[in-house]
């Protein structure tokens, strides 16, 4: 029984689907880092009841 | 703990993870050369069989990814820790994974092999359900609640969710299945010639560390997505990117 269309099929989908997993997960670090970096650029323009800096 | 201390844990963490990512990935490729180029076609399936190699990892690695979960909740309720939670989120994200890509490789080995893509056969029946557990799951952990709550109800559906695992496992010996007999690697690989038996061991050995490197990786975006959280919350001024990377207790988010 030769089916190379399956395996190679099966092969693709694994491959395929860890791949965009991976990147899925790159993708929301460097999201999530983004926003830290933003919250606490705000909280360095803050005083500590986090109201912005007059001016 | 000092910033020398979270400096250190950020770079042996993230050394790890790359350390990790880089034995995964030369792990599936050593897998794909042994399983497509190396091993001889099965003697009555041909070579559909090569299909198997990725199937029975990816099994065992939702009943691996499953139990940490199943024991990552106990340990949860009853520490109330936040890492034990972040650790059952990322490891059910995983299975839940690895649970879609069981059902669809298998989906493919079925139809030249047994004729049809999908049968209500009980293995299969009992794999689809636990896919929809988890998934459920993920769900919980996205409801709009305090952090607290939502961990709690997450790791109560992480200890009963868990009662369709063993279920799955024994499915095949409990009612009349199409799907072989349980009983893992230890049961294929005697009937086996040794070369299909290796990389099939092999399979088993790079996809478990394909596992714990998503692990790891997953963890890390846990703790940087619960740091913007509480940064939201209350802004700090002591460098919140440092400190997320390493493990820090904050409220969980799934």
């Amino acid at each position: 029984m030769a089916d190379p269309g399956y395996i190679a099929a099966g092969y693709l989908i694994t491959l395929c689907a860890l791949g965009a997993y991976v990147a899925r997960l790159f993708a929301r670090a460097r999201r999530a880092r983004a926003k830290v970096a933003a919250l606490s650029g705000r909280a360095e323009g803050a005083d500590r009841a986090g109201r912005a800096p007059l001016g | 703990m000092s910033s020398a201390q979270r400096l250190m844990g950020k770079v042996t963490a993230r050394r790890g993870e790359r350390v990790l990512g880089a034995l995964a990935l030369a792990g599936v490729a050593a897998t794909l050369i042994m399983a497509l180029w190396v091993t001889p076609p099965d003697a009555e399936q041909g070579d559909v069989f090569r299909l198997i190699y990725v199937h029975v990892p990816s099994a065992w690695l939702a009943y691996l990814a499953f139990s940490v979960v199943f024991a990552a909740s106990v340990a949860y309720l009853r520490t109330k820790r936040t890492r034990w939670d972040r650790l059952a989120a990322a490891s059910a994200e995983v299975g839940v994974v690895f649970t879609a890509l069981t059902l669809v490789i298998g989906s493919i080995w079925a139809k030249p092999v047994w004729g049809t893509w999908w049968t209500w056969d009980p293995r299969l029946t009992t794999t689809a359900v636990m896919l929809l557990i988890y998934v459920g799951y993920l769900a919980v952990r996205r409801l709009p609640d305090s952090p607290a709550r939502r961990a709690r109800w997450a790791a109560v559906v992480g200890v009963v969710g868990f009662v369709d695992v063993p279920i799955v496992h024994l499915s095949v010996t409990w009612w009349r299945s199409l799907h072989q007999a349980p009983g893992g690697i230890a049961r294929f690989t005697p009937n086996m010639a040794p070369i299909m038996g290796f990389t099939l061991l092999l399979s088993v050995v790079a996809f478990t560390a394909v596992y714990a490197y998503l692990v790891t990786l997953r963890l890390r975006v846990g703790r940087l997505e619960d740091r913007v959280m509480s940064e939201a919350l209350s802004p700090r001024l002591d460098g919140p990117i440092a400190a997320a990377e390493t493990e820090t207790e904050v409220p969980a988010r799934g």
